[in-house]
């Protein structure tokens, strides 16, 4: 059975409102051909959960986005997401901020189906004051240590980026780490992967490359340069001079516009001509 | 830091009577050699733990070494009852053992939070069970979310965790393969971890799925060849399914019993 959709189909079956996770981290593995057709769509009010970097910048700029729940939002060789500053600044969006602990045993509470899990990441931090939210549980048992409570981070809709990946949803990374894509594709009632390369069989990497099950796939779309400008290891690396036209282009109105009708005014196929300039 | 013994002098060091002791491999990898050497130490009063006790912990009751144990499944795999498990627990012999029962979840989880150095776990499990009236180690906690109440087991941390592995290198890293059960939580959890081993090789070079536990993690590595047997070691030894069936009569009689000890374990060495 065939899982392979178009990327205007996985978009066309999402809603506003929903909570969407996306996948890889910072800027690395971003499944950024699927965000760039969000920013397209009519979508808005989405709480995006993230290992943040420019996914949630670029739905930032489009005004796509009501909440982010993030440890950090990173471009890694620029240490802040630009647009996610802006948004912050001009409070246009609500934010919820873990640390990557705290974030970690979030996905796993929402994988394993369970409401919370406790952990000792948190305590003694400001996190649990900026999250009012946030609560404890004490050990039941005699040492009655108290913990941080972590809500499960289930979400609607997670969305990845893989390198290769098979018409049935099975995906497989090949770069140095597997992030916590699995977890993503656990914690979310609908995973969708786009990739690299849809492939028949996966001849390349290792057994344990083989990240994503496709008991946990919805949809897989084949977007060769789905990451750019994220890293996609070993395919390609980061594009840091398109990272830093990012960058400057967020310093003026004027200058986004330009950006993004250059970049951004048409669908994927376009942004890809236009990259490749 | 791991150093590597003999069989004998890493039991002497590491299992000391009155310790709670987990041997674990699921099936695979069961720590034969190491539990027939405590055996013929005389180390007595353990707390025994393991997820599915089978012939390795029928022995070590039937010799009666342990006091207690907490596990989440009895039986000798495809064959049937632990003859000397159930003479302990209905008769006594050859001393009362106390029991902690929990369920395969419950007990994975417990080796988790133990190997996270968290007091205890949550899980969604023991529902419907009279499991968590019959246990001190099984509670509940309230989500404080949503309200649900869930199970909390409190974290197990053995004093010694004693596993079988593939290969070790020169340097005390350990590594292993094939069907992983419990392992490396169990040995993460454990103030001591003693593992034996196929062999020891030069370098360790990298398996699909392999575990591999670092010599800061592992306190004696001591060679043990078809160290799992009758279990199996995937690459080196092949399971005795005939052993299996051959310690049902063998184990159903205390004097058999104690004369195929005696022959098998006690007077060789």
């Amino acid at each position: 059975m065939t899982k392979v959709l178009a990327i205007e189909d996985v978009v066309g079956g999402l809603e506003s409102g929903m909570t969407v996770g996306i996948g890889g981290w910072g800027s690395r593995r971003k499944p950024m051909a699927l965000v760039r057709a969000i920013c397209r769509s009519s979508l808005r009010d989405l709480t995006v959960i993230s290992f943040g970097g420019p996914d949630v910048g670029l739905l930032c700029a489009f005004g796509k986005v009501r909440r982010v729940i993030a440890p950090f939002v990173t471009l890694d060789s620029i240490p802040l997401e630009p647009w996610f500053r802006i948004a912050r600044q001009r409070g246009l969006i609500e934010f919820t901020e873990y640390d990557e602990g705290m974030f970690m045993f979030g996905l796993l509470a929402a994988a394993h189906r369970l409401p919370f899990l406790p952990t000792r990441a948190g305590l003694g931090s400001d996190v649990m004051t900026i999250n009012p939210d946030l609560r404890t549980v004490r050990s039941p048992y005699s040492d009655g240590e108290e913990l941080v409570a972590v809500p499960a981070l289930t979400m609607d809709v997670a969305l990845l980026h893989l390198n290769r990946a098979d018409q049935r949803g099975n995906a497989q990374y090949l770069g140095p780490d597997p992030y916590l894509d699995d977890l993503y594709a656990k914690a979310a009632t609908r995973c969708y992967v786009s990739c690299e390369r849809l492939v028949t069989e996966f001849k390349e990497g290792p057994v344990q490359s083989l990240l994503i099950s496709r008991s946990m796939v919805t949809g897989v779309v084949e977007t060769p340069g789905g990451a750019h400008f994220t890293s996609c290891e070993p395919d390609y690396g980061r594009d840091e001079a398109f990272q830093r036209a990012y960058l400057e282009a967020t310093t003026s109105a004027d200058s986004w516009r330009n950006f993004a009708q250059r970049y951004l005014s048409g669908d994927e196929g376009d942004y890809q001509r236009a990259v490749a300039g | 830091m791991a150093e590597i013994l003999s069989l004998r002098e890493a039991v002497a060091s590491l299992v000391r009577p009155g310790d709670t002791v987990a041997m674990e491999g699921f099936t695979h990898l069961i720590p034969f050699a190491a539990a027939h050497e405590v055996i013929r130490q005389g180390v007595t009063d353990l707390t025994l733990v393991r997820m599915t006790p089978d012939v390795i912990y029928d022995q070590l009751i039937g010799m009666g070494a342990a006091r207690k144990l907490v596990f989440s499944w009895g039986g000798n795999p495809g064959v049937g009852s632990l003859h000397r498990f159930r003479d302990a627990v209905e008769n006594g012999w050859p001393r009362p053992l106390e029991l902690d029962e929990h369920s395969h979840a419950g007990m994975a989880n417990r080796y988790v939070a133990g190997a996270s150095r968290l007091p205890f776990a949550v899980l969604r499990g023991y529902r419907g069970s009279d499991l968590a009236t019959r246990s001190p180690t099984i509670s509940t906690v309230r989500c404080p979310f949503t309200g649900e109440e869930l199970a909390a087991v409190a974290a197990v941390n053995p004093d010694v965790t004693v596993i079988h592995a593939q290969r070790a290198d020169r340097d005390g890293n350990v590594q292993l393969w094939g069907l992983v059960g419990i392992q490396k939580e169990a040995a993460l959890a454990a103030e001591r971890v003693l593992v034996t081993v196929e062999e020891i090789v030069d370098a360790l070079d990298p398996r699909p799925g392999a575990v591999v536990l670092p010599s800061w993690s592992v306190h004696a590595v001591a060679v043990a060849p078809n160290g799992a047997h009758p279990s199996y070691t995937a690459g080196y030894t092949v399971r005795d399914n005939d052993f299996y069936q051959a310690w049902d009569p063998i184990s159903r009689d205390r004097d058999t019993f104690l004369a195929w000890m005696r022959a098998h374990v006690l007077e060789a060495a």
